[in-house]
């Protein structure tokens, strides 16, 4: 096998995160690869709801988007969008996948704007269903790239709910998710202090150090007591990866460009 | 046919409702049935100072806001999959034209559904203590949501306030001359969306013959009881798809994106394909057949799947 990706690495993290008969809120990019990837491995019983209101597709190819129409073959159940948002507050979604603009130690996240709510700098494209997913998955898993200008000590817009200002807030805001679970990175895969809520160091990819992760955060991220090193992507992840479920590399690049 | 009286009526006719200043909301989502052509007719028209209830519209949004016609927005998310953020769209926010209110989808479909269900508010468990309901946009931040326990003491909701649309254009699959509207595959938001509006203008690729529809009524998504118009314009969702019937035009909304990055640029896509054509067919004819042709998908799979591309 040729040399791993981070994007490979992030792939396999992510498929990782799913425990064999979770239902997963899934949307589009590198979660829906690694929800596929999870699906032919370790997790085959896990059901794959949509934003769209598509129930546990089975598509031929991988699709270009939650409003893919190739994202609805072989579905048991097609609604619309309230009949899959209203699946997450009746409890009856385990995981969700979710990527931002910033995020800070608490793991609360910003897809609104950057500057000042009215008039500001960057007008980013809103909550969508992000907010929804936090505040009700049972847990959700947060992707996004390592770099000062993601991991901000202060959001510009709290869009989503990660632990809020931390300990005990989501049980006070009634919120019924427990909240984010990991954030993978192109560097190293980070969790949560079970006790302070406050982000952490957990696995590094291989090659990566301590040093370069805490360079690259904008805020002073805890180090878990038992580090490891990632474990690599097997051979067998690699060619599903690489050969069967995303062969054109759309969502996961199988050479570090 | 059965006797009763056609809710079929011209284009024009039917977005006479629209007028400016009113409130808008519009069906579909990513690169689906969203009603284009009646969004192209309503800027050809100059429509103005419209307030957008959306949720997931993307294309409307950013077409209505590059042609100068929104003041206003209350949605969740306007994006495009695949090409990035509506860039006309977010010009006019950051620039102050246009004045935005955020909900998560979900918050923002509780919201039309409390009017559509004649309800004074509806409780829902997100947006709780984030900046969507702390930090006021254009609305009076205690009129749009309150965090309240509920009555019979088992716990604490976000309440959210009625958002009852003046229109709502809608496009579909299919329809009869009565105004019972089908639609095949994701239905994004229009149940909720129709329920909420005061008056509800539906575009669809078909018109059947009465006794279609009651053959498989369960594909129903809008009885005629919901519905004021019905206007038959196939490919009337191009340059976005109808599932079953066409895929959206990727080369065409690229064409869109590479233009939206400036404003001169797009109005001359605008003025190429909105204004100088005198309708719906001109604009089809524009278009050309071969490549509407090269859209339609397989009927059994609903899609055209990579290899079998039309060649």
């Amino acid at each position: 096998m040729s040399e791993i990706s981070r994007d490979e690495f992030m792939a396999v993290a992510a498929a990782r995160e799913f425990r064999d008969g979770d239902v997963a809120f899934i949307g589009t990019g590198l979660p829906m690869v690694a929800a596929y990837l999870a699906k032919a491995t370790h997790a085959p019983r896990v059901k794959l709801v949509f934003e769209s209101g598509i129930i546990d597709a089975a598509p031929r190819e991988l699709a270009s988007g939650v409003g893919d129409y190739r994202l609805a073959y072989g579905s048991p159940k097609i609604a619309g969008m309230s009949y899959a948002l209203s699946l997450l507050q009746g409890g009856r979604i385990d995981i969700g996948f979710l990527g931002t603009a910033e995020i800070d130690r608490f793991g609360n996240l910003n897809s609104t704007v950057i500057g000042p709510y009215r008039q500001p700098r960057v007008r980013l494209p809103g909550s969508g269903g992000a907010n929804d997913i936090a505040s009700m998955a049972g847990r959700f898993v947060v992707i996004c790239r390592l770099d000062r200008r993601h991991f901000v000590e202060k959001l510009s817009y709290l869009t989503t709910p990660g632990f809020l200002s931390g300990p005990r807030a989501r049980e006070a805001a009634a919120l019924p998710g427990s909240g984010p679970s990991r954030v993978i990175t192109d560097l190293a895969v980070l969790g949560f202090d079970p006790e302070t809520k406050m982000m952490r160091v957990e696995e590094l990819y291989p090659g990566v150090t301590l040093e370069q992760v805490h360079e690259r955060s904008g805020f002073a991220l805890g180090v878990a007591d038992d580090i490891a090193e990632a474990l690599a992507p097997t051979d067998r992840q690699l060619h599903l990866l690489r050969h069967v479920i995303d062969p054109d590399g759309r969502y996961v690049v199988a050479a570090n460009v | 046919m059965r006797s009763g009286i056609s809710k079929i009526v011209p284009l024009e006719a039917a977005l006479s409702a629209v007028e400016d200043g009113m409130s808008l909301t519009a069906g579909g989502f990513a690169h689906s049935h969203q009603p284009m052509a009646m969004t192209r007719a309503l800027i050809r028209r100059g429509v103005r100072r419209l307030t957008l209830m959306g949720v997931a519209e993307c294309w409307v949004a950013e077409f209505l806001a590059a042609a100068g016609a929104v003041e206003k927005a209350y949605f969740s998310n306007f994006m495009f999959e695949g090409f990035g953020r509506c860039r006309r769209f977010v010009e006019g926010v950051e620039t102050g034209r246009i004045a935005t209110e955020d909900h998560s989808h979900f918050g923002m479909i509780c919201r039309l559904q409390a009017a559509g269900l004649g309800l004074p508010f509806m409780p829902l468990r997100a947006m709780t203590a984030t900046d969507i309901v702390e930090v006021a946009g254009f609305e009076d931040i205690t009129q749009k949501s309150r965090f309240i326990a509920s009555p019979f003491g088992n716990g604490r909701v976000t309440a959210v306030s009625p958002l009852k649309p003046d229109v709502a254009i809608i496009h579909a699959a299919r329809a009869d001359a009565a105004g019972n509207v089908q639609l095949f595959g994701a239905t994004s938001v229009i149940e909720e969306q129709a329920r909420a509006a005061s008056t509800v203008i539906v575009s669809v690729e078909e018109i059947v013959e009465a006794d279609v529809i009651p053959r498989q009524p369960e594909l129903t998504i809008l009885p005629a009881l919901l519905v004021d118009a019905v206007v038959h314009l196939p490919f009337g969702a191009h340059p976005t798809g109808v599932f079953g019937y066409y895929e959206h035009d990727a080369a065409y909304l690229g064409e869109y994106y590479a233009a939206s990055r400036r404003q001169d640029s797009t109005d001359a896509f605008f003025r190429r394909w909105i204004h100088d054509q005198a309708d719906h067919w001109s604009y089809l004819d524009a278009l050309l057949v071969s490549r509407l042709l090269a859209l339609r998908v397989d009927p059994a799979l609903g899609t055209i799947m990579t290899g079998q591309r039309h060649v």
